[in-house]
């Protein structure tokens, strides 16, 4: 094969990459869970990693949505109930249930979810504000996406690894 | 310029170890003036310093280092003897030396701080005039000093001496002679004029300007050395200081040590950290093997393996740590001058004896052991030892002694800090204490001899009548007490009135990886640091008293104040532990607790690992760490605890059992609940048929597992298992021993319903903890009573049906 034609062929392809770049920037990939009734999601990017339940150790005197810290791999992560901490009521665990570790530049912490929905892939202009009565400062909504006949709320990791007590 | 930046370090590193050295060799030194060794050494050291920071071109550091080696060298070669007056004079010159290093290291530059005045007295020295005179002539101080900084100049900016001929060199010296002549001269007339009283100026004035024409080159070769190439000059001039220049710098290179960042000790320190937790987890899997695959052969190889990693492990960890270690005499090397210093201010007679310098710490602990020490030897000075006329008074000498000392006990160092002074009265320390608000009268009846002399680390307290220089803030012992007790260090104090005091420190040798003492509450288990642990003790409930609102015991002579660590952390108390409990006596600084807890797990070596920002600083919670098993186990904040027992009242167990009783009171025959685990169907049907008459609630399970899960999932609360013993996944024994793994089920009875009658097959049975054992067939009357009898069946077969 001459050397031409492979870059013809690179071009093209170049060409065929080009413009699904440019929508890259523009679609938030996110991941769906269940809490309670709701559906939830979070930036996929801030997610490390999703496990399985595992035991953990109670941390005494810490608020009670708190469960307590795992070893996760040699670390030592926090470990927060979402149903607790949205106030819904505690249920056991179940075989669905899942621990999704999430971080930020500074912490990692674990979060119990009642189950895990899919992965979604929405267009920034799907997703708008979030609700008027939502909007203080320490709200926990980062935004609300409409997905056919869904809606789904958007969660702020930054608060939600936040400490607020 | 970074080759200038990497002699910069090395020549900043050396010249603050040798300033280490330094202080203590000129204490030494105002002792046995005559010792010649330390002479030399010291005179080298100013030497070194001069010879490179000339080479640097940091010129101020260059003046001030030559002045001092002058002095030096002529103490050295007996022309001036060093007293106390002229050592003030050279001790401060050190300092001011250190000021300058520190000043290069921080902005590598040594301009802007003053040196002339501690120059021209260092001249005055060495010309061998008194140097009271300086003192009390202000004025005319100054004015030697406008002088002698003119003189001082000349080598600065005269840097051609090299080019010279001797003829030149010779009429130069011939010129700064007589300059030097002049100034001597007009300085004389100064005191003279200002009434100075100096008949022996005359004799002794002579001999100094005789000497000073030895001297006088010397300028002369310290400029020489500016540049290289003079070198021969320089030698012919004054071959000693050359000679002596270069021989420090070969001693240091057949040294066989490297210098190594300590960060790279640091990660190295981590990775074995982790590589500990690896080991006890191999350990506790080697453990379940055994136990599980009993006289397989394999076994005694897998052991060997587990035995040599863990001994290597074990090996390359001491390894590690003592390559961070320091001996102690780092920090101790400043003291002999702390003393010299303290003791000409409070005008009192006071000797420093060292011992055990040799003693290593871990490098983290020696940076912050410095601190306490000089608050705890600064008030010894102070209030420990007594001015020079109380002590005749009191038929002691006059001389007071300060001993300070390390030595190794087990896993810690002791330093010990002892006083022949006065002594602490702790009715007098109550006192004061009680007029500052520190305590109330009625904590100050009951306080035994050491409570009260651990009084004095309580903040804003303070014996001094009056705020000196030294001490009488009442912050300094508060000081040691917090670092102390942030190395996990414990104060232990004796005192006897009159005698002299006995303050001893007991630091454990590294932080990041202890030892620690495992303790279980219900179903939680704690790791206390086992440097914090005095001892444990097994007591019965009656042996707790109360005392308003305090749970105390007696332990030995004391009465040691309890807490329950289901109180501190907040633990549920599903069952009552059985009549005794275990009392472990933490100890931390100068204070004392018992702490009760329902079990004693063992002693382990645990890594502490932070619990991130989230979590950082709970109450009580020093961090986390990973055990053997793979769960994270928390470390106690043994400090934190002894803070929070004091607000929290430790109501007695007794009652909390009580309690939880009067809430699972069956009322009818339903509440009780069996859990029947077998995997035949047709097995199950028999038993469940035999116990319906009961009316009590049956749950089944088809094997051990599925019962395992049943059981933790805490929905329901059983009052017995019948446990066939074959089962697929696992089998009955397997399942008892797993069950007993769990405290709260210690007493909960587990019958083995079996086949199996072997004799063999009851004592596994009774050894994996079933309380009865029934074998098939059997009637279901037998079975009825038989748990009946187990779960206190307290209805009639009548009621129930």
């Amino acid at each position: 094969m001459s050397s031409e034609k492979l870059q013809q062929i690179i071009n093209k392809q170049q060409n065929q990459i080009s413009p699904g770049a440019e929508n890259i920037d523009n679609v938030v990939q996110l991941v769906g869970f269940i809490v309670g009734d709701e559906e939830f999601s979070v930036p996929i990017l801030s997610i490390q990693e999703i496990i399985k339940p595992i035991e953990w150790t109670r941390v005494p005197r810490t608020p009670k949505y708190i469960l307590g810290v795992f070893n996760l791999r040699g670390t030592v992560i926090p470990l927060i109930d979402l149903r607790l901490k949205f106030g819904l009521a505690s249920v056991k665990m179940t075989e669905s249930s899942r621990f999704v570790v999430m971080k930020n530049a500074t912490e990692t912490a674990g979060f119990v979810i009642d189950r895990l929905t899919e992965a979604i892939r929405l267009k920034k202009h799907e997703i708008g504000p979030a609700p008027e009565t939502a909007k203080q400062d320490d709200s926990m909504i980062e935004g609300v996406g409409k997905q056919n006949d869904k809606i789904l709320t958007i969660l702020k990791v930054d608060k939600l690894l936040e400490r607020d007590f | 310029m970074d080759e200038f930046q990497e002699i910069l370090q090395d020549f900043l590193i050396e010249s603050f170890e040798l300033i280490e050295q330094l202080d203590q060799d000129l204490v030494e030194l105002e002792n046995t003036p005559e010792d010649l060794d330390l002479l030399n050494r010291i005179f080298r050291v100013a030497h070194t310093v001069k010879g490179a920071s000339s080479f640097l071109n940091f010129d101020v550091l260059t003046h001030l280092t030559h002045h001092m080696e002058d002095v030096l060298n002529k103490a050295r070669h007996g022309e001036l003897l060093l007293d106390a007056d002229v050592m003030d004079v050279v001790l401060e010159s050190i300092d001011l030396m250190k000021t300058l290093l520190t000043s290069i290291r921080d902005t590598s530059s040594d301009e802007g701080i003053e040196v002339s005045e501690c120059v021209a007295r260092l001249d005055v020295i060495s010309k061998g005039e008194e140097l009271p005179a300086v003192k009390a002539v202000v004025e005319e101080a100054t004015l030697v000093v406008d002088e002698v900084e003119e003189e001082i100049s000349e080598p600065e900016e005269e840097v051609d001496y090299a080019n010279m001929t001797d003829e030149d060199v010779e009429a130069e010296i011939e010129r700064l002679l007589a300059e030097r002549q002049a100034a001597d001269r007009a300085k004389r007339e100064a005191k003279i004029a200002a009434g100075e009283d100096v008949p022996a100026m005359p004799d002794t004035a002579p001999p100094a300007q005789e000497v000073k024409v030895e001297q006088e080159p010397k300028p002369v070769a310290a400029a020489a050395v500016v540049v290289p190439a003079a070198q021969p000059a320089a030698a012919k001039a004054r071959p000693e200081p050359a000679a002596k220049a270069a021989a420090p710098a070969s001693a240091t290179a057949v040294e066989q040590t490297i210098r190594v960042d300590v960060k790279r000790l640091d990660h190295l320190m981590n990775l074995i950290g982790e590589l500990v937790l690896g080991k006890n987890r191999l350990i506790k899997i080697n453990d379940d093997v055994e136990e599980r695959y009993e006289g397989e052969e394999f076994l005694e190889e897998l052991n060997q393996v587990v035995s040599i990693v863990s001994l290597v492990t074990t090996d390359l960890q001491i390894a590690v740590m003592k390559t961070r270690m320091l001996p102690i005499g780092k920090v101790f090397n400043k003291f002999p001058r702390m003393i010299r210093d303290l003791s000409r201010e409070l005008g009192k007679k006071i000797e420093l004896e060292l011992g055990g310098e040799e003693t290593e710490l871990d490098k983290s602990i020696v940076e912050e052991i410095g601190d306490p020490l000089v608050h705890i030897i600064r008030n010894s000075c102070d209030h420990g030892v007594e001015s020079i006329e109380k002590r005749l008074a009191a038929g002691k000498p006059e001389t007071g002694i300060i001993g300070l000392k390390a030595y190794n006990e087990g896993n810690h160092i002791v330093i010990q800090i002892t006083d022949d002074g006065a002594g602490m009265d702790p009715d007098r320390l109550k006192m004061i204490a009680i007029e500052k608000g520190v305590i109330s009268e009625k904590e100050a009846d009951v306080m035994s001899e050491k409570e009260a002399f651990g009084l004095i680390f309580r903040p804003g307290f303070s014996t001094a009548a009056q705020v000196t220089n030294v001490s009488g803030r009442g912050v300094g012992m508060d000081v040691v007490k917090t670092n102390i007790e942030k190395l996990n260090g414990i104060i232990d104090i004796d005192s006897e009135l009159g005698r002299g005091t006995i303050m001893k420190l007991k630091i454990p040798l590294t932080l990041a990886i202890i030892q620690a003492l495992l303790v279980g509450v219900q179903e939680e288990y704690y790791a206390i640091p086992l440097a914090s642990v005095l001892e444990t003790v097994r007591i019965s409930k009656e042996e707790i008293y109360t005392v308003e609102n305090r749970s105390v015991m007696r332990l030995r002579d004391d009465v040691l104040s309890l807490v329950h660590i289901a109180d501190i952390f907040e633990v549920e108390y599903v069952f009552d532990s059985s009549e005794h409990a275990y009392v472990v006596v933490l100890g931390l600084a100068e204070t004392k607790i018992g702490l009760i807890v329902d079990s004693l797990v063992g002693q382990e070596e645990i890594v502490i690992k932070s619990m991130g920002e989230y979590l950082k600083g709970m109450d009580g919670i020093a961090g986390a760490t990973i055990r053997g098993d793979g769960g994270v186990t928390l470390i106690v904040d043994v400090a934190a605890i002894m803070q929070m027992s004091k607000t929290i009242k430790s109501a007695i167990r007794g009652d909390a059992a009580g309690k939880s009783g009067a809430s699972h009171k069956k009322t009818q025959p339903s509440d009780y609940k069996v859990m029947i685990i077998d995997d035949s169907k047709t097995d199950r049907k028999i038993m469940s048929l035999a116990l319906k008459p009961l009316g009590i609630t049956l749950i089944e399970a088809t094997d051990g597992i599925e019962a395992l899960n049943i059981l933790k999932s805490g929905e329901h609360q059983f009052d017995a298992l019948l446990i066939d013993i074959e089962m697929p996944r696992m089998d009955g024994y397997t399942l008892a021993g797993e069950i007993k793994k769990y405290n709260k089920y210690k007493n909960l009875p587990l019958i083995a319903v079996t086949s199996r009658s072997g004799k063999s097959d009851r004592m596994r049975g009774v050894e994996s903890g079933m309380v009865e054992y029934i074998t098939k067939p059997y009637s279901p009357d037998y079975l009825q009573n038989v748990v009946k009898r187990n779960i206190k069946f307290s209805f009639s077969e009548e009621s129930a049906s």
